[in-house]
């Protein structure tokens, strides 16, 4: 600690070449937490989702009869099956999409992660228009408990009107993603009274099982009910999922870690070069220093100290300024709310900014170790 | 002043080698910039390249009246006569209009390359759908044949997923399916689905309306009229869109966003790279900068000093850009991707280098214009001291 003030001052040696360092890897630090925290939101979603929670989709996009529910409940297995239909619409304007949940009471069972009260879930039952909303989409439109909110749809009701008017009885949120989660639920049996065509169909049965382990035999089982009818099912767990779900986008993961990975080259190249080009102009300081008695051992830290200390100055600076772009973008994209900040990703990122100082000081630090004091004081 | 300007520069041009670490910073750290954005924006023009291959101007898409895509559509049998009927629709060689009503199915399959689920859409098209669609081309096998569980296969949909082989068979409703061919499309998008009889697949899928409905209008100026036909005609409720315009707004977000990619990541890390260029530029004007005082006091005037500086910075941006650019060409160029079902390639044009090495070249020229400056700002008595 005593030989701080030294490491401090050779750092500051050369301040334009120190701050445009600093600046440089500060700036690279800041790509790195955007890439975590985005690599971060997919691992978050991934584990969001639950083996224990098996999706019965349409194989072939045809709804699937709403009867299914109790041949697929009686697979050894099966706890609960929820059916949910969802109608697609919009706000005001088609850019405000929404995709509402016409589910009943069982759905709950199926999506603990949504946090719902008794007395909130009993008024949603109660009321055959009710809908209930996410904080977040209730912020966004600015709907209070008790709005009348009308959704623009392609789905024709018995009069052929294609709007829809919900009532909103109830505000929620969701555990896995609070303040987002963007749910809109309403009631199945209005929904399907109120539609002109495909009654009694849903376009997916939430399944709970006993046991996680055995999610992909009981989705055979299941599939297998409906194999020789006109709507066969695809079962799948919520995790398989989201898995393909992820991979329908592209591979995000390989893009980050390949951005990554020229990321860190360049640091290596930015750090390097300024302790290579720091300690070649100091060679005869070093060879003072040695010459007052400091050994090689103590001289090499001091170089290690320089590169360790620049690097983990702009690696905070880097992931501070990060941690206050990852709110910024969730609020300037809609689908950037799965950005996450975690502090693996933090201690990662002062993992890599000490490696990236321990190798780019390897060769400086080594020079200056095995410095002949007589031949650097001469300027040989 | 050229001529001294040809030669401060060739000096320092000369003494880049003499300095390589500091030079290298520069080179490596363009070449990293330029490489991610160039990687970046080309699924953005290999993307683009695909969808604009499908669309014609000279063909109009009728879908349900506010319908955003096909998939979302619904047009009743009734409607497909009252729509074929319509005027301005070119008609074949035996007359009948070259209209196609399309039923659309996804198909559960597997990705080959993680074994992952994905769907890949099976398209049913009507008599006419291939006079509608001349870009289509049988590659392999034979065509399917109507009223029979046949069907075909396109050539991105067969590289990417699994039991789609001339001759496998296809688990749909109603049973098996048999792959009789595998087509090309001109690499769009349809290269990327099945085909097979619209009737057979409504039929087996119990449905009673198409999803789409494609024409072909006799010129590409008579869309108005045509559009004009189909929404004044009260018997329908649809939307009627050129093919190109559906295409090109069905693609706006993707791009958008694979665009604001590129151009954040590119613009962070080409921030980190100026920065290291400055520091670069300083170091080397600060070495030589007793040199550049005494051509000062010899004569040679500022601004030969200043291009010099800027010329050294420009020229090792440019390299490190191309090396960027060759990086991005031979990893990335003609590389699969799929963003959902469609399946493309990766496309690093010109248009893209080109776009890389500017950007290069402006940073560069920042990161030398501040050195530069400083190169000729000290007086020369002083920087004859050493500064």
């Amino acid at each position: 600690m005593k030989y701080f003030p030294l490491v401090w001052n050779g750092l500051w040696r050369n301040r334009a070449r120190t701050l445009f360092t600093l600046l440089s890897i500060t700036v690279a630090f800041i790509l790195f937490g955007i890439l975590a925290g985005v690599d971060a939101g997919f691992a978050h979603s991934l584990e969001a989702s639950r083996m224990d929670r098996l999706f019965a989709d349409p194989k072939f996009g045809t709804p699937l009869p709403i009867s299914y529910a109790e041949q697929i409940a009686r697979v050894p297995g099966v706890l609960v099956v929820a059916p949910r239909m969802v109608l697609g619409g919009y706000y005001q304007d088609p850019k405000n999409g929404l995709g509402v949940m016409c589910r009943d009471v069982r759905f709950f069972s199926l999506r603990p992660e949504i946090q719902i009260s008794k007395q909130q879930m009993q008024l949603l039952e109660r009321t055959r228009t009710g809908a209930a909303v996410s904080v977040e989409l209730a912020r966004k439109y600015g709907w209070k408990v008790g709005d009348k909110i009308p959704l623009n749809t392609t789905t024709a009701q018995m009069d052929g009107n294609k709007v829809w008017t919900f009532d909103l009885v109830a505000i929620i949120d969701d555990r896995d993603y609070p303040g987002e989660g963007g749910w809109f639920l309403a009631n199945y049996k209005y929904y399907d009274e109120a539609r002109l065509d495909n009654k009694g169909t849903i376009t997916r049965f939430l399944v709970r099982i006993s046991d996680p382990g055995r999610g992909a035999q009981i989705g055979r089982q299941i599939d297998r009910l409906f194999v020789n009818s006109a709507a066969p099912t695809r079962t799948n767990s919520e995790r398989a999922s989201t898995q393909s779900g992820l991979q329908y986008i592209g591979d995000v993961s390989y893009l980050t870690r390949a951005v990554l990975g020229a990321v860190f080259f360049m640091l290596l190249c930015l750090s390097g070069n300024t302790m290579l080009q720091s300690v070649r102009e100091r060679i005869p300081e070093f060879a003072a220093l040695k010459a007052m008695g400091f050994s090689d051992n103590i001289v090499l830290l001091l170089v290690i100290g320089e590169a360790v200390l620049l690097c983990i100055i702009a690696a905070a600076a880097g992931l501070a300024l990060s941690e206050l772009a990852i709110p910024l973008a969730r609020t300037a994209q809609d689908w950037l709310y799965i950005l996450q900040m975690p502090w693996l990703a933090m201690l990662e990122g002062f993992g890599l900014a000490l490696l990236v100082a321990l190798i780019s000081a390897l060769l400086p630090a080594w020079r200056v170790k095995q410095l002949s004091v007589v031949d650097a004081l001469a300027r040989r | 002043m050229i001529r001294q300007i040809l030669a401060v520069t060739g000096m320092g041009l000369r003494a880049i080698p003499e300095r390589p670490g500091g030079s290298l910073v520069i080179v490596i750290g363009m070449a990293l910039v330029v490489a991610v954005m160039i990687s970046i924006l080309s699924m953005s023009t290999g993307f683009m390249r695909t969808v604009h291959n499908t669309g014609r101007a000279d063909r109009a898409v009728v879908l349900g009246r506010g319908s955003q895509s096909e998939f979302a559509s619904e047009i009743p049998r009734d409607s497909v006569v009252a729509i074929a009927n319509a005027p301005n629709i070119r008609t074949g060689a035996d007359g009948k209009p070259i209209v196609s009503a399309d039923a659309l199915v996804s198909v559960a399959v597997v990705k080959k390359s993680n074994g992952l689920d994905a769907y890949v859409v099976l398209r049913g098209v009507g008599p006419e759908g291939f006079a509608l669609r001349p870009e289509i081309k049988l590659l392999s096998g034979r065509m399917f044949r109507a009223a029979t569980h046949e069907l075909i296969v396109g050539k991105s949909a067969l590289t990417q997923f699994e039991g789609l082989t001339v001759g496998s068979q296809v688990s749909l409703p109603e049973g098996d399916w048999t792959v009789t061919g595998s087509f090309e499309s001109n690499g769009d998008e349809v290269e990327s689905q099945l085909l097979a009889d619209s009737e057979t697949v409504l039929s087996a899928m119990r449905a009673t309306s198409f999803r789409s409905m494609t024409v072909m209008l006799d010129r590409p100026e008579s869309f108005e009229r045509f559009r004009a036909a189909l929404t004044t005609n009260p018997a329908l409720t649809v939307d009627v869109k050129r093919e190109t315009e559906l295409l090109a707004a069905q693609s706006k977000d993707l791009n958008r966003f694979l665009t604001m990619i590129a151009y954040v990541v590119g613009g962070i890390m080409g921030l980190g790279a100026t920065f290291g260029a400055l520091n670069t530029m300083y170091s080397m004007v600060s070495a030589r900068l007793v040199e550049i005082a005494t051509l000062r006091a010899m004569g040679f005037g500022g601004a030969a000093v200043v291009v010099s500086v800027l010329a050294e910075s420009l020229l090792l941006a440019f390299l490190g850009a191309v090396i960027g650019a060759a990086i991005a060409w031979i990893a990335f160029n003609g590389n699969f991707h799929s963003v959902g079902g469609l399946v493309f390639r990766l496309a690093v044009t010109p248009g893209l280098v080109g776009l890389g090495v500017g950007f290069a070249c402006a940073l560069g020229f920042i990161g030398g214009l501040f050195p530069a400056i400083r190169a000729v700002g000290l007086p020369v008595t002083t920087a004859l001291r050493g500064g």
